[in-house]
């Protein structure tokens, strides 16, 4: 019954999943809108690609080091960006998605435009799914500690976070670098799945596709954000059917998915009350409803036309 | 040579700041980033290409007639796809918006077909030649065109009633509607005049370039909003400011540095430009309250 | 703290996403031509399955499209003449968005879903990478319409390609271009995120430093350009005898218009990338001289040539471009193999696929050699005049030594 195609599936979907929560945790958690976390996953899937065709090293440091790369990458955006609020900061980090794409494109050891191939074959299920439950573990850990406690602060109110002596920089840097560390990796696992990378494969539209994960699961909750990928990285196949239509179908979707959920599927809610609501008969609404109130004010700048 | 490429990079910039306009027009009242905004352009620009080529219309009433019907497409849009959105968080209208990009691309490929397609000649080149400099007369009309619409708009908002309440709005909306504002009406015209100027933007740009295909918006939407951004979001002056800006950075980027490079360089520009004023070129200061 | 729970909730997601993946497989498969009744596939005397890898939508589907056209021609023409080992042919379409993770999974759709007995496409080098690796694994043929870059074939003994293969066409090009043009001084052109043309360029600056011919100056532009002045302003400075453009055919068209608006009146050359009408309906005037090789010619076209392009212009009211070609050529070249063998088993056909000589295409010649790359004799130089292909030139071909 789990043939090659519903493999190929559910590795997709870890790979998604694992770079959605860590934009989760960037945007979901600390409030910071990114359009560049592609950015990031193919500074992993480069790095990866790199190392093992020029140095031979085994897979697992692969993908540690696209994890690290990325994360560096992710502190070295950080720091001088973070300092912008709102869409400003968005629009930095589209830039810097952008300026990545651009510079791989041209670089000798990235292979330009023509891409890095024969990349060995690594990745598999058990892999994916490992990875994903590392991540997962992780993100669960962040968001119940200190520090997780701190970020959501700062996505709630930054002034009055700082007012509380929350180190607003240096937590989102951090915020920022874990985030880029989990991108990283699931672009180590993506490239030595694909076994062929090219800059183009790693534009704003990636960042948007786990940008809208994130969302359509729901901000900032775990199982939410699982479920967002599992949506859309199933939506696309099972359209299949449509043929031409399916991608009209597929923009109708997203749309129709934000007017009936806008908070998303499972947004606001999180693990215990998941739990606790499925013995109660769940009530969506109410949750839905706590969701709209923690949702408020990302990026709330106020600008008038002038 | 220079003052040449200087003229190119202002027509292109022009339709940049007519495309930012309407970004930063939204922004401005709802606080959406409106990513279905570039195919609105796209769509402005095929309306005329079939006013012309099918219909076989002049191109000034074509511009009119696809102003008109693309700011109707805009109304419907923002009644169907972020008007039930309007107390939910700020990212779902965005991910709306994304669902409405794909859909109004991916239906007009469905319908013209992805390749290319050109504009039948609808304006009589001639060269204007003033010492080194060469202008054709497409580059006239585009630049005054801009101007004129730039203009007008600014009068919209400035000066009349209308351009006051929509100031209100953009303040606060639930003042603005405690003054007797109708809110909803507010923001449907916007958006309405925001999908007008991409619509000539799209036209303007369609002609230029004699270029129509449907994905377009994709990139002249991205790079609208580096704009909108690069002159602070929210604010006229500022979005046609960042328009020009960008235009001529793309322009001479290409022309005296690497040309492959020019997307980089455009946003590295942006991200420095950012850092030194984050609210943008003329944005205007956030205030951050507790 | 929940470790536990953390375990069994990543349990819980991937069954869900098991459960609903599995769900698909009652999914029916689309048929193209002959709409046979769903039943029960038999192995020897169902249809045979092609499957069609391409982008019917996205940045590339101009290219997925046209190719998937001259497909379901050659389709319609061998099923009308009784199919292959007494079998009819069916396409199976899917969509890739011309996105490297959707191109993946429709191939393993097709090896193990559909079954396939070839896949052709994907009209794009890096997506044909992708897929290639999973054809070679699942031992399905792979033969790409259209992936001209290097690194293709090498990748297994299932993959193919039938398409000019540039190292072999481009030194005879630049050759001709010295002996019978004259040029001297050239300018380069590489859209630097296309690899079709980031690949050509290469092969272009080794062959003209190789014969002696000055690249005066290198410009890049991007696939979704529409700008061009500061490169067209760069070349016309340079002073060079020809613009040597191996791009694709919507970037050239701008090009064109802009070096005419700037008056830069020189020929530009470019590979089958600019084989296609849409080059004059967006230029117009502009195009005049402009140089294409290909192994498809329009012009003084042979017996099956000529019924090709009446064939796509009454179906399909267009002329047809090496898009159409290519593909209408990739069943051609597969049903052929099947003939020879007797089999529609890949891992039978594949051999025959590899001693494939002398095969009458719409594009050529075509032979594939020991190291099974196709080779394509003669190749075409083209030259636009009057809104139509004009043949120019023959240049012949041999297999490299």
């Amino acid at each position: 019954m789990i043939d090659a195609y519903t493999i190929q599936i559910l590795v997709v979907f870890g790979i998604n999943a694992i770079m959605a929560l860590g934009l989760n945790l960037i945007t979901g958690v600390t409030g910071q809108l990114s359009l560049g976390h592609a950015g990031f996953m193919s500074v992993g899937a480069y790095t990866a690609a790199i190392m093992t065709l020029r140095l031979h090293t085994p897979y697992v440091l692969n993908l540690l080091a696209a994890g690290v790369v990325a994360g560096l990458s992710g502190v070295v955006l950080g720091f001088p960006t973070l300092r912008l609020y709102g869409d400003y900061l968005a629009i930095a980090t589209l830039g810097f998605g952008e300026i990545v794409r651009v510079l791989f494109l041209n670089l000798e050891i990235t292979g330009g435009g023509l891409g890095l191939s024969a990349i060995p074959s690594k990745t598999n299920l058990a892999v994916v799914y490992a990875c994903l439950g590392i991540t997962l573990y992780v993100m669960s850990k962040i968001q119940k500690s200190r520090v997780g406690r701190a970020l959501m602060a700062i996505r709630e109110d930054e002034v009055a976070a700082i007012a509380m002596g929350v180190n607003s920089t240096s937590l989102k840097v951090q915020a920022f670098a874990v985030g880029a560390f989990f991108a990283g990796i699931s672009g180590g696992l993506y490239a030595h799945y694909l076994t062929y990378i090219n800059p183009n494969d790693f534009g704003f539209m990636k960042s948007i596709d786990s940008l809208s994960m994130v969302v359509l699961g729901g901000m900032g909750s775990l199982p939410g954000v699982l479920l967002g990928a599992a949506v859309l990285t199933y939506a696309p196949e099972k359209l299949r059917f449509l043929q031409n239509y399916r991608m009209i179908c597929y923009g109708a979707f997203l749309v129709f998915m934000m007017v009936f959920r806008p908070n998303g599927l499972l947004g606001g809610t999180d693990l215990r009350q998941l739990v606790k609501a499925s013995f109660k008969g769940l009530n969506w609404g109410a949750m839905a409803k706590q969701g709209a109130r923690t949702r408020e004010g990302i990026g709330g700048s106020k600008d008038g036309i002038a | 040579m220079f003052l040449t490429q200087l003229v190119h990079g202002l027509t292109l910039g022009a339709c940049y700041a007519l495309i930012a306009l309407g970004y930063s027009m939204v922004y401005g009242i709802i606080g959406l980033i409106n990513f279905a905004h570039g195919d609105i352009y796209m769509l402005g620009s095929f309306f005329a290409l079939y006013l012309t080529s099918v219909v076989k219309m002049k191109i000034a009433p074509a511009f009119l007639i696809a102003m008109g019907l693309t700011s109707l497409v805009g109304l419907v849009i923002e009644r169907v796809a972020y008007k039930p959105l309007r107390r939910s968080g700020r990212l779902s209208p965005l991910i709306s918006a994304i669902g409405v990009s794909i859909f109004l691309s991916t239906l007009l490929n469905m319908y013209m077909g992805p390749q290319t397609r050109g504009f039948p000649d609808v304006i009589t080149e001639l060269q204007v030649k003033l010492g080194e400099i060469v202008i054709t007369t497409t580059q006239l009309y585009i630049v005054a065109m801009s101007i004129a619409l730039m203009l007008l708009l600014r009068h919209i908002v400035m000066r009349t009633r209308v351009g006051q309440a929509m100031r209100a709005c953009s303040w606060d909306r639930e003042v603005a509607s405690l003054m007797g504002i109708n809110v909803d009406q507010i923001i449907a015209l916007t958006f309405a005049i925001g999908s007008a100027l991409a619509a000539a933007a799209g036209v303007m740009m369609g002609v230029y370039f004699n270029a129509w295909w449907p994905l377009m918006g994709f990139s002249a939407g991205i790079k609208a909003f580096t704009a909108a951004v690069l002159g602070g979001i929210g604010s006229i002056p500022g979005a046609m400011l960042g328009g020009v800006v960008l235009g001529l950075v793309e322009i001479l980027g290409s022309a005296y540095l690497q040309s492959s490079y020019r997307d980089a360089i455009s946003f590295t520009i942006l991200i420095i430009v950012l850092l030194v004023r984050p609210s943008g070129l003329l944005g205007r200061k956030i205030e951050q309250k507790v | 703290m929940n470790v536990k729970k953390l375990i069994s909730l990543s349990i819980a997601a991937l069954l869900i996403v098991s459960v609903t993946a599995g769900c698909s497989g009652g999914q029916p498969t689309q048929k193209s031509a002959e709409q046979k009744p769903p039943e029960q596939k038999l192995a020897d005397t169902g249809p045979i399955k092609i499957g069609f890898l391409g982008a019917l939508t996205g940045n590339v589907a101009s290219y997925g499209i046209n190719t998937l056209k001259g497909m379901k021609l050659a389709v319609e023409e061998i099923n009308a003449a009784g199919g292959v080992l007494g079998r009819p042919l069916e396409i199976v379409i899917e969509d890739n968005r011309g996105d490297k993770t959707e191109i993946a999974n429709v191939t393993k759709k097709f090896v193990t879903r559909d079954k396939v007995a070839a896949v052709i496409g994907d009209p794009t080098t890096g997506g044909t990478k992708v897929a290639a690796a999973i054809c070679q694994e699942n031992k399905t043929v792979l033969v790409s319409a259209g992936a001209v870059g290097p690194g293709v074939v090498e990748i297994g003994d299932y993959i193919f390609r039938d398409v000019v293969i540039d190292p072999i066409a481009v030194p005879a090009v630049v050759k001709w271009l010295k002996d019978s043009l004259k040029w001297k001084r050239v300018a380069l052109i590489v859209s630097v995120n296309n690899d079709y043309s980031v690949g050509q360029a290469k092969l272009f600056e080794d062959a003209l430093k190789k014969e002696g011919i000055e690249i005066a100056i290198k410009e890049s532009i991007q696939d979704g350009d529409t700008v061009f002045t500061s490169q067209v302003t760069k070349i016309k400075k340079a002073n060079v005898d020809g613009m040597i453009a191996p791009i694709y055919y919507t970037e050239g068209a701008l090009l064109m218009i802009e070096a005419k608006k700037q008056g830069l009146n020189k020929v530009f050359i470019g590979g089958d990338g600019l084989l296609s009408p849409v080059l004059w309906e967006l230029a117009k005037g502009a195009t005049e001289g402009c140089m294409v090789f290909a192994g498809f010619s329009p012009d003084e076209p042979d017996e099956i040539t000529k019924k090709f392009i009446d064939k796509v212009k009454q179906v399909y009211n267009e002329e047809p471009d090496m898009f159409h070609a290519q593909g209408y050529d990739a069943v051609y070249l597969v049903a052929d193999a099947m003939k020879r063998a007797n089999s529609a088993d890949p891992s039978v056909f594949k051999t025959a696929l590899a001693q494939t000589k002398d095969l009458r295409g719409v594009c050529g010649v075509l032979t594939i050699l020991p190291n099974r790359e196709p080779l394509r004799t003669p190749i075409n130089v083209l030259e636009v005049k009057g809104q139509k292909f004009a043949l120019k030139a023959r240049v012949p071909v041999t297999a490299p030594q």
